[in-house]
């Protein structure tokens, strides 16, 4: 059973934003180049807040960059927007998020959270530069409603299994001890063709609202990646998974502006798989919204992705199911 | 593919000078802000305080390791609450193109209230593929830019037909300093800085990345040593150094933060220290992570105990292998030391950690920053007095 939007905003507080640049230049031998890429912020909680959310982050080969590495690897905790954007603007998104979070009325956010995809089989990803102003007015109307799926945001150039793929996002209620919790998640579905040699990744955003803590996260995120195996090539070494698991409960304030001891909760690991299950069914869901809401894009080198045929979509849910 | 050969940019938006490639020409400039004028300032061993028993190589610092550079640019602009005191500073890890030979590296957070970039890749790969870039910690957004841009055009086929590379930038917070919310850095400074990048003896202190920084109680900034070892290896170690507090500062087991009078000056919590290692003994990325750990032992001897809002944040890499990614032999050769050969490694890293840190504080002259912030110099004469009460200068006898 999903929510009603069923998507990663079915969480309470969670927003979404795209950026979609498409464009046609010269670059500066005079040659034609195609910028088919974007951004897609999402943003764990009301940001003006000063919070830390427990996260975990897991990375299979470490193709993707993701900045903020240490403070999740030590502490564990989310602070910042979570960016998933082309490798060559992680650097002025991080500047972006370092800009936004002095524009609140807050301290600094700080690190961002921003993850490198690779899309450049459609972008001419070196000169595809995004401008620091855009990304900021992205964060600010970010939205908790519907989410654009597809061809969006850093979706908008990404392939995979050889089709258009993009930004695909899904929810599921999980009932438990007579309440209901909600696992939202969001994917941008990338990898390469099995045969080619270029790169691709899949990168998961998942959040739940149930009271976990880092050590059961970590484990919830190994068990889920085993899960999802089917959905990529693990045995091409240039395909990646980057997975960002976080939960909205057992939150801590910033700065130490609370108390000192925090009365929190915490799931018994028996009941761990059943978000395991539900997160597995979401991503599914999410990647499968992923390649049926994208449109075609042409890009780069006159390069085409067409929207996958729904006899090949019926093959792939078999497999993968 | 060597530095000189660099072919002219490609790339659009890039700033480039009068049709040269990003790393021709330009001026230094820390050399127009008259940094290295104050003679007061020496390093440790110029005031006959030598840490542990090992010699250190020809010049004492990171740079002994065949092929490792090092480059600065300090940037010091205004006063009041505009003042502006940062920089970048840049670790060439050897002389052929890095994204072409990659070396084995490995990383050790010691407390993780920091930033290193590109670290995703390299903890999975056990593989440095691009220079390491200090600086402050709201510049990373704009350096990690200039650094790909560096790096696509040291490598022109980055991201179209080979692999897309991860930059290297670690920060500690300038912020006592410097308004560093204003994050007055360009990518022509992190560009100059490379372009700065040289062997033998590194400028020290308030230099480069290490401009605003303040430790111990003192001005801080960039150290550097180094320590010959088993034959004709050697270890060196460079930091920026941004943390500890007066009260526990020790040089070679000496409380000299408890002894110095005067200077003292207000401010809040120090933070952050970036330490990079480099060894050109043939390590591998798990001997290297071993090696990361001493240096947060060596850190330790200063007196730190790495405070929860200090990012020490460890990285070693080995010039003993080159691996070729141009290759297509499935096998290459690579070199290993035997673990247990290791120890002397592991004390040269612990010594020369210790005397990187120490030779920051003696190399910083007194800085006025932001707001009128002041980080005095730590007094070289109280030092020099206090080693001689504790016998720690003179007629010390080694064991």
């Amino acid at each position: 059973m999903n929510r009603e939007k069923n998507a990663i905003t079915d969480l309470e507080g969670i927003k979404v934003a795209h950026l979609t640049v498409s464009q046609d230049i010269l670059n500066s031998t005079g040659d034609k180049a195609s910028i088919r890429t974007g951004l897609t912020a999402i943003l764990p909680y009301p940001m003006e807040k000063e919070l830390r959310l427990f996260m975990e982050c897991f990375n299979l080969r470490g193709k993707n960059e993701s900045t903020g590495y240490e403070v999740v690897d030590d502490f564990c905790y989310l602070n910042s927007p979570i960016v998933l954007t082309n490798p060559f603007n992680v650097g002025v998104a991080y500047n972006a998020v370092l800009s936004y979070g002095f524009s609140l009325d807050r301290v600094e956010i700080w690190p961002p959270l921003i993850v490198g995809i690779d899309d450049s089989f459609l972008n001419d990803i070196t000169v595809s530069h995004l401008d620091e102003k855009d990304i900021l007015d992205t964060f600010y109307k970010a939205s908790q409603g519907p989410v654009e799926q597809g061809s969006a945001g850093i979706g908008f150039g990404l392939r995979a299994y050889g089709y258009k793929g993009g930004i695909g996002t899904a929810s599921r209620v999980i009932e438990l001890d007579g309440r209901n919790f909600t696992c939202g998640v969001l994917i941008a579905s990338n990898h390469c063709n099995p045969l080619e040699p270029s790169g691709g990744s899949f990168t998961l955003v998942v959040g739940v609202d149930m009271p976990l803590v880092p050590f059961q996260i970590r484990a919830i995120v190994k068990s889920l990646m085993f899960k999802l195996s089917s959905i990529f090539f693990p045995e091409n070494p240039s395909d990646d998974i980057t997975c960002i698991f976080f939960t909205t409960a057992n939150s801590m304030t910033m700065g130490g502006e609370g108390p000192l001891i925090y009365d929190f909760q915490m799931i018994k690991d028996s009941h761990r798989e059943e978000i395991v299950q539900a997160a597995k069914e979401a991503v599914i869901e999410a990647l499968v919204n992923s390649l049926l809401k994208a449109t075609p894009v042409q890009g780069r080198e006159g390069r085409k992705c067409a929207t996958i045929p729904e006899g090949d979509l019926a093959t792939l849910i078999k497999t993968i199911v | 593919m060597k530095r000189r050969d660099f072919v002219k940019s490609t790339l659009i938006g890039v700033p480039l000078l009068s049709g040269e490639s990003l790393l021709s020409g330009a001026k230094n400039k820390s050399q127009e802000a008259g940094l290295s004028a104050d003679n007061r300032r020496c390093r440790l061993r110029d005031l006959g305080i030598k840490i542990g028993n090992l010699d250190p190589g020809p010049a004492n610092a990171i740079t002994d390791i065949q092929g490792v550079k090092v480059g600065h640019t300090t940037i010091i602009n205004g006063k009041g609450p505009k003042a502006v005191r940062t920089g970048v500073t840049v670790i060439l890890p050897h002389e052929e193109s890095i994204c072409e030979e990659n070396l084995f590296a490995a990383f050790f957070n010691l407390n993780g209230w920091g930033e290193m970039t590109g670290i995703s890749s390299l903890a999975k790969t056990g593989r440095l593929k691009t220079p390491v870039f200090l600086t402050g910690t709201y510049n990373v957004g704009i350096v990690y830019s200039a650094a790909l841009k560096y790096l696509t055009e040291l490598n022109p086929r980055m991201g179209n037909a080979a692999p897309l590379v991860s930059p290297v930038v670690a920060e500690c917070f300038d912020d006592f300093l410097s308004d560093t919310m204003s994050r007055q850095i360009s990518e022509e400074d992190v560009f100059e800085a490379i372009r700065q990048a040289k062997s033998g003896p590194v400028e020290e202190g308030a230099v480069g990345g290490g401009t605003g920084m303040t430790s111990f109680g003192f001005k801080g900034g960039i150290g550097t040593s180094s320590r010959k070892v088993l034959g004709d290896f050697c270890v060196g170690v460079l930091v920026m150094a941004n943390t500890g507090s007066r009260d526990h500062l020790r040089m070679d087991g000496v409380p000299v933060g408890k002894e110095i009078k005067g200077y003292s000056y207000r401010t809040e919590k120090t933070k952050s220290i970036i330490l990079v290692a480099a060894t050109d003994a043939p390590l591998l990325p798990y001997q290297l992570k071993k090696l990361a750990k001493r240096v947060g032992m060596g850190l330790a001897q200063t007196g730190s105990y790495s405070n929860t809002e200090s990012g020490d944040i460890i990285l070693a890499f080995s010039t003993g292998n080159k691996i070729d990614m141009c290759e297509s032999r499935p096998f290459s050769p690579i070199r290993a030391c035997d673990d247990f050969a290791l120890g002397p490694i592991y004390q040269a890293t612990v010594e020369a950690t210790q005397e990187a840190i120490l030779n920051a504080l003696t190399s910083a002259e007194t800085m006025i920053g932001r707001d009128g912030n002041t980080a005095f110099g730590i007094p070289l004469d109280q030092v020099q007095e206090i080693m001689k009460k504790y016998g720690r200068i003179g007629d010390r006898i080694h064991e």
